[in-house]
C-alpha cells in the first residue's frame, strides 16, 4: 500500500485540478468570478445553467467513464497477463456500440429519449454474456471468444451502416461511434452511473486474484484462487462498467490501455497496486481529453474518441519501442 | 430584368437541349424518366403522371411522405448507381448537381439525355430548376403553374413584413446547423427570421449547446416530418427541453434542403408559427 499511496495521491491531485478546470472551460467563455457569482445567485442565469446543467454532469460522467476504462484495463491486463489487453477485448464495447446504432437505425430515440444508451447497455450485456458462454474454461478461450464476439458485433455494425435507411442515419451512426461527452446531461449520469459503480465494485474485489495470477495460472490455483470465478467476475465487472460507459459516450479507445501502463512503473509492477491509480489516471486522462475537445475551436466538434486515439497511438509506439529495448 | 432574361434564356436552352440530344425534331415527351436525386424526385413527381416515371431514388418516399403523401408509392426505386441506368433503360435521366462520368457514358449508350439540376440556394433557383425540369420532361406549362402558386405565397409573405426579425437557429443536436450559404437560411429570411448561426461563408457548422444557451434564440427549429427522425437523444438535453419549452418549431426538412414549390409553403408555415410564439421570455439570462 505504501507505494500505491503517493501515486494515488498524485492522481487525485491531477484529477481534482482537471475537474476544476472542466467547470471553468468551455465553448462559451465565462469569467471565473462571473461563474462564482452565478452559482451563488438564486435566480436563473447563464453561468449557473452552463456550469450546473452542462459542465458538471459532463465532468461527473468523464470521471465515471474514465475510471471504468482505467480500472477495467488494469484488471484485464492482470487477468490475461498481457500488456495489450484493453476493455474492448471482451466484446462489450462493440456490443454497446451495436445496441446504440440499432436504436439510431430504427429511430427509437424519437419514441423515448434515452433509447440509445439503454439499448447500448442491453447490447453490452448481451455481448458479455455471449463471450462468457463461448469462452468458459480458460484464459485463452476467453480472449478468443472475446475477439470473436467483437468481430461479430463489428460485422453487424458495418451492416447497419451499409443498410442505413438514409444518409442522415449513416452520418449519425458514424458520428456516435466516435465518442463524445458533449451535451450529456444528468439523465445520462443517472442511467450509466449505477452500472459503472456496480462494475467498479465487482472489479475492485479482484486485486488478490490478479496478483496471484502474475505467478501463472497453476501457481494461482495452488494459492487458492478460483480461476473460473475470477474470470466470471472480471467479465461481469467489465461488462457493467465499460458497457454502461460506452453506451452513453460512444467508443473511447486507448484510455483503458494507457492508464495502467502509466502507473505500473511507479507501483512496483504489482498488478493489484495498479488498480486504484489506473482508475484515477483514467478519469483524469479522459477529463483532460474532454477539456481538449472544448478548448480546441474547430468548425465542427472534435470528438472525444478522436482525441484519445490521436494521443493514444503515439503512446502505443512508445510502448512497442520500450518493450523492444527491454527485451533481451 | 437582366436576371429574368437570363432565367428565360436558361429555360429555353433547357427546353431545346434535351430534344436535340434525343435526336428528334418533334418534341416527344419522355415516357421513362429516371430520377437519381431526392430533389429531382420531388420535382418530377409533381410535374408528370406516375406512369411516365421509370424510377425514383430510395429517398423519394421519405420526402414525398412529408410533402404529398402517397405520391411515390408504386414507383420502382433506384440507388443512384450507374447500374440503375442499365436496369431501368430510361429515356431521360435527372440528376443532382453533377453526374458521374460512368453515368454519363452509360446514359449515352442507352441514348438517354442527362439533365443536371443544380441544387437551390434561393427561390430564384427554385424557379430555374422547375423550368429546367419542366422543359426536360415536356411539361413547361405545369412548371409555370407551380411557379405561379409559389410566387403568390412568397408575395403574401413579402407584403406583410414582420416588425422585427425573430432570432432563431435550426438546432437538432448541434452537429450540423445550416449557416449562411444554405437554402434553409434563405427560407428563414423569407419567413422573417434571423438565423443566428449565419456567419459569412458558413455552410453547415457545428453549434455547441453552451453557445446555444448564451445566444438564447427566441425559437429552436428542428427538422422533422421530412425524414424518419434520426436525431438521437442529444437534442433532448433536459436543459434544452426546459429552456425552450413551447419555443421549438418543427419544419419539413426536405423542403428546406431541396428547392421545391413546397419550400414557399414551408416559409409561410414557419412565419405563422413564429407569429404564434409566446412573447419573448427572459430565461437563460
Amino acid at each position: 500500500m505504501s507505494r500505491t499511496l503517493p501515486m494515488s495521491l498524485l492522481a487525485v491531485v491531477v484529477l481534482a485540478l482537471a475537474a476544476g478546470a472542466s467547470l471553468f472551460l468551455g465553448r462559451v467563455n465565462i469569467g471565473p468570478h462571473q461563474i462564482l457569482d452565478g452559482l451563488f445567485s438564486s435566480d436563473v442565469n447563464l453561468a449557473r445553467l452552463v456550469v450546473l446543467e452542462l459542465r458538471l454532469p459532463r465532468t461527473v460522467l468523464a470521471v465515471l467513464v474514465g475510471a471504468a476504462l482505467g480500472l477495467s484495463g488494469a484488471v484485464l491486463q492482470g487477468l490475461l497477463r498481457n500488456p495489450l489487453a484493453e476493455p474492448g477485448l471482451l466484446g462489450v464495447s462493440s456490443g454497446a456500440a451495436l445496441g446504440a446504432v440499432v436504436s439510431i437505425y430504427f429511430s427509437l430515440a424519437t419514441a423515448f429519449s434515452l433509447a440509445t444508451p439503454l439499448l447500448g447497455l442491453v447490447g453490452a450485456l448481451g455481448a458479455g454474456a455471449l463471450t462468457f458462454a463461448l469462452g468458459r474454461g480458460g484464459t485463452l478461450s476467453l480472449i478468443l471468444s472475446g475477439s470473436a464476439v467483437s468481430g461479430l458485433m463489428a460485422a453487424f455494425l458495418a451492416m447497419a451502416l451499409n443498410f442505413a435507411p438514409n444518409p442522415y442515419a449513416a452520418f449519425e451512426m458514424s458520428i456516435w461511434m466516435l465518442g463524445s461527452l458533449s451535451q450529456k446531461s444528468w439523465d445520462h449520469v443517472l442511467l450509466a452511473g449505477p452500472f459503472i459503480v456496480a462494475g467498479v465494485a465487482v472489479l475492485s474485489t479482484l486485486g488478490r486474484a490478479i496478483d496471484a495470477l502474475a505467478l501463472g495460472e497453476q501457481q494461482a490455483e495452488s494459492l487458492g484462487i478460483d480461476l473460473d470465478r475470477t474470470r466470471v467476475l472480471a467479465l461481469v465487472g467489465v461488462g457493467l462498467a465499460v458497457g454502461a460507459a460506452t453506451s452513453v459516450t460512444g467508443s473511447i479507445g486507448f484510455i483503458g490501455l494507457i492508464a495502467p501502463h502509466l502507473v505500473r512503473p511507479f507501483v512496483g509492477y504489482q498488478p493489484s497496486r495498479t488498480m486504484l491509480p489506473s482508475a484515477l489516471f483514467g478519469a483524469a486522462l479522459l477529463l483532460l481529453a474532454d477539456i481538449g475537445t472544448r478548448v480546441l475551436h474547430t468548425s465542427s466538434e472534435l470528438r472525444l474518441g478522436v482525441i484519445t486515439s490521436l494521443i493514444g497511438t503515439p503512446f502505443f509506439f512508445w510502448l512497442v519501442v520500450r518493450l523492444r529495448r527491454m527485451a533481451p | 430584368m437582366r436576371k429574368a432574361l437570363r432565367i428565360v434564356a436558361l429555360g429555353v436552352a433547357a427546353a431545346i437541349l434535351p430534344g436535340m440530344a434525343a435526336g428528334s425534331s418533334a418534341p416527344v415527351k419522355p415516357q421513362r424518366i429516371l430520377s437519381m436525386n431526392q430533389c429531382t424526385d420531388l420535382l418530377v413527381l409533381q410535374l408528370v403522371p406516375k406512369a411516365r416515371i421509370a424510377g425514383v431514388t430510395y429517398l423519394a418516399r421519405d420526402g414525398a411522405q412529408a410533402l404529398f403523401p402517397g405520391a411515390a408509392t408504386g414507383i420502382p426505386i433506384n440507388y443512384g448507381t450507374p447500374e440503375d441506368i442499365i436496369r431501368f433503360r430510361p429515356d431521360l435521366i435527372l440528376t443532382g448537381d453533377f453526374s458521374l462520368a460512368v453515368t454519363r457514358r452509360l446514359a449515352k449508350e442507352v441514348g438517354a439525355p442527362i439533365v443536371e439540376v443544380k441544387s437551390a440556394r434561393t427561390f430564384d433557383d427554385v424557379r430555374r430548376s422547375l423550368r429546367q425540369v419542366g422543359a426536360a420532361v415536356g411539361e413547361p406549362d405545369r412548371a409555370e403553374r407551380l411557379i405561379r402558386q409559389m410566387d403568390i405565397r412568397l408575395a403574401g409573405l413579402a407584403a406583410r413584413p414582420s416588425a422585427r426579425p425573430v432570432r432563431v437557429v435550426a438546432w437538432d443536436g448541434g452537429a450540423t446547423v445550416p449557416g449562411t450559404e444554405t437554402f434553409a437560411n434563405h427560407i428563414f429570411q423569407a419567413a422573417g427570421a434571423l438565423n443566428i448561426a449565419a456567419q459569412p461563408g458558413g455552410v453547415f457548422t457545428g453549434f455547441d449547446v453552451e453557445r446555444l444557451l448564451q445566444a438564447n434564440p427566441e425559437a429552436l427549429l428542428y427538422g422533422g416530418g421530412a425524414r424518419p427522425l434520426v436525431q438521437n437523444d442529444e437534442s433532448r438535453h433536459r436543459v434544452i427541453r426546459r429552456i425552450f419549452a413551447g419555443r421549438r418549431i418543427g419544419y419539413p426538412e426536405v423542403a428546406f434542403n431541396c428547392g421545391l414549390p413546397q419550400s414557399a409553403k414551408a416559409a409561410v408555415d414557419l412565419r405563422r408559427q413564429l407569429d404564434a410564439l409566446p412573447s419573448r421570455p427572459q430565461a437563460g439570462r
